[in-house]
């Protein structure tokens, strides 16, 4: 019993997480090809408002696939998050106007800044997701400059505000982060409970 | 071969899209390296890669001078005081919250999804009115003259806020024990 989980343990270190990771990139491109006879289904039964939308059973199908794999103990989550990621946002995206993509880019760092920051422990990677976020809004503001309103500069004037900002966010940030280190020994955010009533 | 051709005539018709896909997948890995490693002060390194693919982006979106800001402010200004930040709080604590465990804060994970569905569907669903024109040559002069004539006025302003974020940063930071027990002495006194 002892040798079949050892077994086990060796076997999940090495090939189960690249078997799996590898697995993900496969289905996701047989998916892409698949959707195109999906969509024809569908509006043969005629649910055309969802075969409006045939990336979406790509990607949620991507996203199921990688929840599954990540959930197996003893794979490597953060390859196989990222992977099962990249290809959602190709197949999200793949034939969008180039616009599309850079914007659709920018609201995925911002939600994953934004899950950053909800779910990390440490203040200092609270204040990492928050530049994330921060820069997923200064990528919006580019594209815009560039494919909406070439001529003026608005957009790189408003992400140079942005930037400066965000500068004086780290600094003030990291500098309450040190203070608040100081007194209470800890950078835990579960421990942050000085103003509970 | 015949699929490497055909991938190859795509990239050269599509360059743009090409090298977006290419910075995304620099990207996107990084940033979830950022939440996820264990090691904290390597998340902080990491971050430095999401940044560089981001200036990439504002290069091939002809933002030359962000582009390069980018990298002195973003990629080497912050995270140059992240990672001080790091080394200055205790590097002990890292054995007692590693990172996040992305199976936890399921709560967390699906208002980001949903976040990011939303914005999607509605950015697939508006019809942009992309203009064709290029971004003139003289970008940096033209940034230059915006700043000093359009926008004078929030320019001063950043100024300020940023003179007074850096006092206010030094002030936080700034740790003198000495001073509040000279101030408690003359209390007492």
């Amino acid at each position: 019993m002892i040798k079949e989980n050892e077994n086990v343990k060796a076997m999940n270190s090495s090939a189960v997480p690249v078997s799996i990771a590898f697995a993900v990139v496969v289905v996701g491109m047989v998916g892409v090809y698949v959707c195109g006879h999906l969509v024809v289904w569908l509006q043969n039964l005629g649910l055309n408002s969802f075969a409006s939308y045939p990336e979406l059973f790509v990607f949620i199908a991507i996203i199921l696939l990688a929840m599954l794999a990540a959930a197996m103990p003893g794979s490597h989550r953060i390859s196989i998050i990222s992977i099962a990621a990249f290809a959602g946002f190709v197949a999200l995206t793949y034939n969008q106007e180039i616009l599309i993509k850079y914007l659709s880019l920018a609201a995925l760092l911002f939600s994953i800044g934004m899950y950053g920051m909800v779910a990390s422990r440490n203040a200092v990677r609270v204040l990492m997701s928050i530049e994330l976020m921060l820069n997923a809004v200064n990528l919006n503001l580019v594209a815009f400059a560039r494919y909406v309103d070439p001529v003026h500069v608005r957009g790189q004037v408003f992400a140079i505000f942005i930037l400066t900002v965000a500068a004086a966010e780290a600094a003030v940030g990291l500098a309450i982060v040190l203070a608040i280190y100081r007194n209470t020994a800890t950078v835990d955010m579960e421990k942050f409970n000085l103003l509970k009533w | 071969m015949e699929q490497f051709e055909l991938l190859t005539n795509w990239a050269q018709a599509n360059v743009e899209s090409f090298m977006l896909y290419l910075l995304a997948a620099i990207a996107i890995p990084c940033a979830f390296s950022v939440l996820f490693d264990r090691a904290i002060i390597r998340s902080g390194f990491f971050l430095i890669g999401v940044f560089g693919a981001i200036s990439g982006l504002f290069l091939i979106l002809q933002a030359q001078f962000l582009a390069l800001a980018q990298i002195m402010i973003y990629a080497v200004g912050i995270t140059l005081v992240v990672v001080i930040a790091l080394m200055l709080t205790n590097a002990r604590l890292e054995k007692e919250f590693s990172s996040i465990e992305p199976t936890e804060r399921i709560g967390g994970l699906l208002v980001a999804a949903l976040f990011f569905l939303t914005i999607y569907l509605a950015l697939r669903s508006e019809s942009w009115p992309v203009s064709s024109l290029q971004m003139r040559a003289d970008n940096v002069l033209q940034i230059g003259v915006a700043l000093l004539t359009n926008y004078a006025l929030p320019f001063e302003f950043a100024s300020v806020l940023l003179l007074a974020a850096l006092m206010g940063a030094i002030l936080l930071a700034k740790s003198d024990p000495k001073e509040t027990e000279n101030v408690t002495g003359s209390l007492v006194e």
